[in-house]
């Protein structure tokens, strides 16, 4: 159980002073992530799943309630959650390797020289740009610079990979190329990752367990959806595959209608510590909350 | 087609000679402006040898561009002679602006670049010191020269206090500016690397302010040149400006000309200085 | 009328032209036998027996009496003149060699100058730099600063500095008068049929320094012809060598400024020669040596060497024979940067007016040390006239503070006797006699004045 819960949201709220009282983005918010596992959020703009995805980064704070990562409570940012930023982030001034080795530094400050380059290097291989280590940022295509971005996160080793919509800025070939490479890594190394995405098919490609957010304010969690198709699934097949449809049109279901009117007509025995968890049949009839 | 081809010459080079054509007609109307018209009026020889020539032969007063490349060519020749404390070459003149320059600006640089870290890193400090900046910015550099002299007694640290004072806001403005502006998403990154203030000072907010901070100290060379030699004309002892001065003393327009030339070169150079370091610092993005 | 005249000569009065002992053509011929040493005695003798005796008439009534060898003799007893000569004429070994003196280049601080290319410094043992200087707002504060040792001042200027006009109040001293006469109005050229200054109302004119005596004597020959020189014309303060440019550019109409400025003007075509100042009050101070009183205290032997070096130069400078030679010291652009031919007709007073005449003037400048404390008096009620001077000073201690007619003073009270009140005489300022006793008197006969 304790797997069950390496990352758990307990309760959590943020509220914005506004003028008049305040705004509150999203109240009473639960959810858990066990470890390994690859977990997407989707949901409309100003849901606040960026939120989300920047308390669990400890970038922004919370108003109340908890995050508790592998026993902790999260505290601020921390080198166990590296971040993917969707515009890459990359630091201009210095090549790809210095951008990678910059993160490496910082996770390992004692570390030799050799040492930072060797680990640089290794993470920049991984994302397949070997050979472009003394480029700029400015001389890499937007894939290439995510690539970099990938490279640096996985650079430091960290516990959880939190990526904010991070192929959204990309043509749709390259983007389906990256999110290959993503899912290749993270399986491999077994990477518990959370991504935000408002892209259906990239979250059913990618993720085991996809979490609704209602649309904001006052945002929840409405339901978290796991996914039945197989673990070896490849992206250009994913249509054919059995249960594809039942799902994705359950999402996108969602997303029209229910996102929207999901606060005011709760169902029966909503529990907003509990959202409920929906396991779609592998037959195309795409079933009900229950 | 073929023809034209073998007249075509790089843009470069064309504008360079509209250059050197401007440059001719300029010097040509100048000399022609200045020729002298000849004996004015019938004198007695002996009053006239005690005048001088703009009074006998209606010599212009402006000295025509033969008599400043003369000059100009004599200082060049010589520019290191030193016959007497008031009576020293023109190159000698210069390093002392130079040197004043150089203090009073890394005196500036020195302070300007930390505070103006502190300023751009903390809204508050921005805020609370943003009232004493916008005074003291537009006070005019020499306005503090009788300030300076009274409180520090010394007139060659006035000056160079004087350059410290006007080099100081368009890099205090421009450091404030540079760091306040970094990219959220540079920070973040180095957030969530925890890495610690002082290396996140120098190692993101430095390298992402630099080319505004290089632009503050562009605008700063300027205007700390400019300043010095007026300073210089003021306080006089040494210095370029106090070339300027002693000629200006003499009515001597060509050696005034001469060195308005000489300055507006060692100007032009150190702002191509700054301008190189400002290209090294800028990236692309 | 020269300061290196011997005192105890009953015959001679102290303060008129002419040789002063009859065997000589000149004055300058006269002086030319004396030696330096000499010469210092006899400035020093000369302010003591001006001490004792302000008035010429009572000293050669006492001189006649008792024969001079005895009046030496008395005197010496109770006055020791060698050791005052002596502090001067030999001076113990300097305190401090390496000095700066600050100049304006005008031919008004020719004996400060030439002291350096002509040695008068180095025999004294002193090294001393003469540094030239901006303004006469620069050449004070770098002074008050301590930045120079001593320096080239108008000699309103130290009053101003001790009285606290213009400046905090610091005691100021001017140990030598540098020149007297030397300056002149000159006129743009277009105003030449313009001469009678009753007709210059609107005129714009500009002096050195709101503390000179150019500025002094400008207001009071404005204010002798009805002309009010702060409602009637303009006068503003302008660097000397902007006068010539402003008078080129026709922003000003005249000047009445410091040589060679005037003469500057008339070389370059663009002014004439009105009036020389000798022509409004003769034998008038215009530059002064200036040194503060610290300086004074705190150095006395390097103050004597240095008073010694400038009397011996003023001594030389005063001899029409040698104007041509200090000329050449002083031109090159070390110095003055001038023309020399215009140094040249400043000083030796042959010179073109402007107006195509060449007029030989030998006295258009000269040179003597000695410090009138009438002349400070005068200096004071002009302030005071002109609302410089806002509150009521005494003229007379005043005076005696600041310029110092003779270090007898000083050197009485060291041997517990009590100085004389003043050294003064009284003098004509055009055609308008100036008594030092009577100064409120004189200064409430002006028709034209601000206060007072």
């Amino acid at each position: 159980m304790a797997d069950e819960r390496f990352i758990s949201i307990e309760g959590i709220a943020r509220r914005y002073p506004a003028p008049g009282g305040s705004t509150t983005v999203f109240e009473n918010l639960w959810l858990g992530i066990p470890r390994g596992e690859f977990v997407c959020m989707i949901g409309h703009s100003g849901c606040g799943k960026t939120t989300v995805l920047n308390v669990l980064a400890g970038l922004d704070a919370v108003s109340d309630g908890e995050v508790i990562v592998d026993g902790k409570p999260i505290d601020g940012p921390s080198l166990d959650r590296a971040v993917i930023f969707q515009s890459h982030a990359l630091l201009p001034w210095r090549s790809v390797l210095g951008n990678v080795a910059f993160a490496v530094t910082s996770r390992w400050p004692k570390a030799s020289r050799v040492e930072v380059e060797k680990r640089a290097r290794a993470a920049i291989a991984l994302v397949g740009l070997a050979g472009s280590e003394h480029k700029r940022p400015a001389e890499l295509s937007g894939g290439m610079k995510q690539r970099v971005g990938i490279a640096r996160a996985l650079s430091i080793e960290p516990k959880i990979l939190l990526m904010d919509e991070p192929f959204s800025a990309l043509d749709a070939l390259t983007r389906g190329t990256l999110q290959d490479e993503v899912r290749r890594i993270c399986l491999s190394t077994g990477q518990t990752s959370f991504m935000i995405t408002h892209d259906v098919d990239e979250a059913i490609y990618l993720a085991d367990r996809i979490v609704l957010m209602t649309n904001g304010p006052q945002a929840c969690v409405a339901e978290i959806v796991e996914n039945p198709l197989p673990k070896d699934r490849a992206r250009t097949g994913l249509h054919h595959a059995p249960g594809y449809y039942a799902l994705r049109n359950h999402l996108i279901d969602f997303l029209v209608t229910r996102s929207a009117s999901f606060r005011d007509a709760k169902p029966e025995g909503y529990d907003q510590r509990h959202p409920p968890l929906i396991r779609p049949t592998l037959n195309d009839t795409p079933r009900q909350a229950a | 087609m073929a023809s034209l081809a073998s007249f075509r010459v790089s843009p470069a080079l064309r504008a360079g000679l509209v250059s050197l054509a401007i440059l001719t007609v300029l010097l040509l109307a100048w000399h022609l402006a200045t020729s002298g018209s000849g004996p004015v009026q019938a004198m007695d020889p002996e009053y006239a040898k005690l005048m001088g020539k703009t009074a006998t032969e209606g010599k212009s007063a402006m000295p025509g561009p033969l008599d400043v490349g003369r000059t100009l060519w004599g200082h060049l020749r010589d520019p290191f002679y030193v016959k007497g404390a008031n009576d020293k070459g023109i190159g000698i003149q210069l390093a002392y602006s130079i040197a004043r320059v150089a203090a009073g600006y890394l005196a500036a640089v020195l302070v300007a670049v930390p505070v103006g870290f502190l300023i751009g890193m903390s809204p508050l400090m921005g805020r609370a010191l943003n009232p004493f900046i916008q005074v003291m910015k537009p006070v005019s550099p020499l306005a503090w020269m009788p300030l300076a002299l009274y409180t520090i007694k010394d007139s060659q640290a006035s000056s160079i206090f004087v350059i410290f004072i006007c080099a100081l806001w368009p890099m205090l403005i421009n450091t404030a500016f540079g760091v306040a502006s970094v990219r959220k998403e540079w920070l973040n990154v180095a957030r969530t690397l925890e890495v610690r203030t002082l290396r996140r000072a120098l190692t993101v907010i430095l390298p992402a302010a630099a080319p505004t901070i290089l632009t503050g100290m562009r605008i700063s060379i300027g205007i700390a040149w400019l300043v010095i030699v007026a300073a210089e004309m003021l306080v006089g002892g040494t210095g370029i400006g106090y070339f300027v001065w002693n000629e200006w003393n003499n009515l001597s327009i060509a050696n005034v000309i001469s060195s308005i030339l000489v300055i507006g070169l060692v100007g032009m150079a150190l702002d191509q200085l700054l301008a190189r370091a400002q290209r090294l610092v800028t990236f692309p993005e | 009328m020269s300061s290196f005249d011997d005192a105890f000569d009953p015959t001679r009065r102290l303060h008129r032209g002419g040789c002063s002992c009859g065997a000589h053509a000149s004055q300058a011929a006269h002086e030319a036998e004396l030696s330096a040493d000499q010469q210092i005695e006899r400035v020093v003798q000369g302010g003591v027996m001006r001490a004792l005796f302000p008035r010429d008439a009572t000293r050669r009534a006492f001189l006649r009496a008792v024969g001079a060898p005895a009046a030496m003799a008395a005197i010496s007893q109770l006055l020791p003149l060698g050791t005052i000569s002596d502090a001067l004429a030999q001076g113990a070994k300097p305190e401090k060699t390496d000095l700066k003196v600050g100049f304006i280049p005008i031919t008004c601080a020719t004996p400060i100058i030439m002291a350096a290319p002509m040695g008068y410094y180095s025999k004294q043992g002193l090294n001393v730099e003469v540094v030239k200087t901006a303004g006469w707002a620069v050449i004070r504060d770098k002074t008050l600063n301590k930045e120079y040792d001593a320096a080239h001042m108008l000699s309103p200027m130290p009053l101003a500095i001790s009285l606290g006009i213009g400046s905090n109040a610091v005691p100021y001293t001017i140990p030598a008068i540098e020149n007297i006469n030397g300056q002149a109005i000159t006129l743009a050229v277009k105003h030449k049929d313009r001469r009678d200054p009753k007709t210059w109302k609107g005129m714009k004119f500009a002096v050195p320094f709101d503390f000179s005596m150019h500025n002094y004597l400008l207001r009071y020959y404005l204010a002798e012809n009805g002309i009010d020189p702060d409602t009637d014309v303009q006068i503003r303060s302008v660097p000397p060598p902007d006068m010539v440019a402003n008078l080129r550019a026709e922003n000003i109409d005249g000047f009445l400024g410091p040589d060679p400025i005037n003469q500057r003007a008339v070389f370059d075509g663009v002014g004439f020669i009105h009036v020389l100042s000798r022509e409004l009050w003769d034998g008038h101070p215009c530059c002064a040596f200036a040194a503060s009183k610290s300086f004074i205290t705190e150095m006395p032997n390097t103050y004597g060497a240095l008073l010694r070096a400038i009397i011996e130069a003023t001594a030389f400078a005063s001899k029409a024979e040698n104007r041509k030679q200090v000329a050449e010291a002083i031109a090159p652009a070390n110095y003055l940067n001038q023309p020399l031919t215009v140094i040249e007709q400043a000083l030796t007073g042959t010179y073109a007016d402007g107006l195509g005449n060449i007029r030989r003037v030998p006295n258009r400048v000269d040179f003597d040390p000695f410090p009138w404390e009438s002349f400070a008096v005068w200096i004071m009620t002009q302030m005071k006239r002109w609302g410089q001077l806002k509150t009521d000073v005494d003229y007379a201690a005043v005076a005696k503070q600041v310029f110092l007619a003779t270090d007898a003073a000083k050197l009485m009270t060291e041997a517990g006797l009590t100085p004389p009140t003043a050294t003064s005489k009284t003098f004509f300022v055009m055609g308008r006699e100036f008594d030092p006793a009577k100064a409120d008197a004189y200064l409430a006969s002006f028709p034209i004045k601000r206060a007072g």
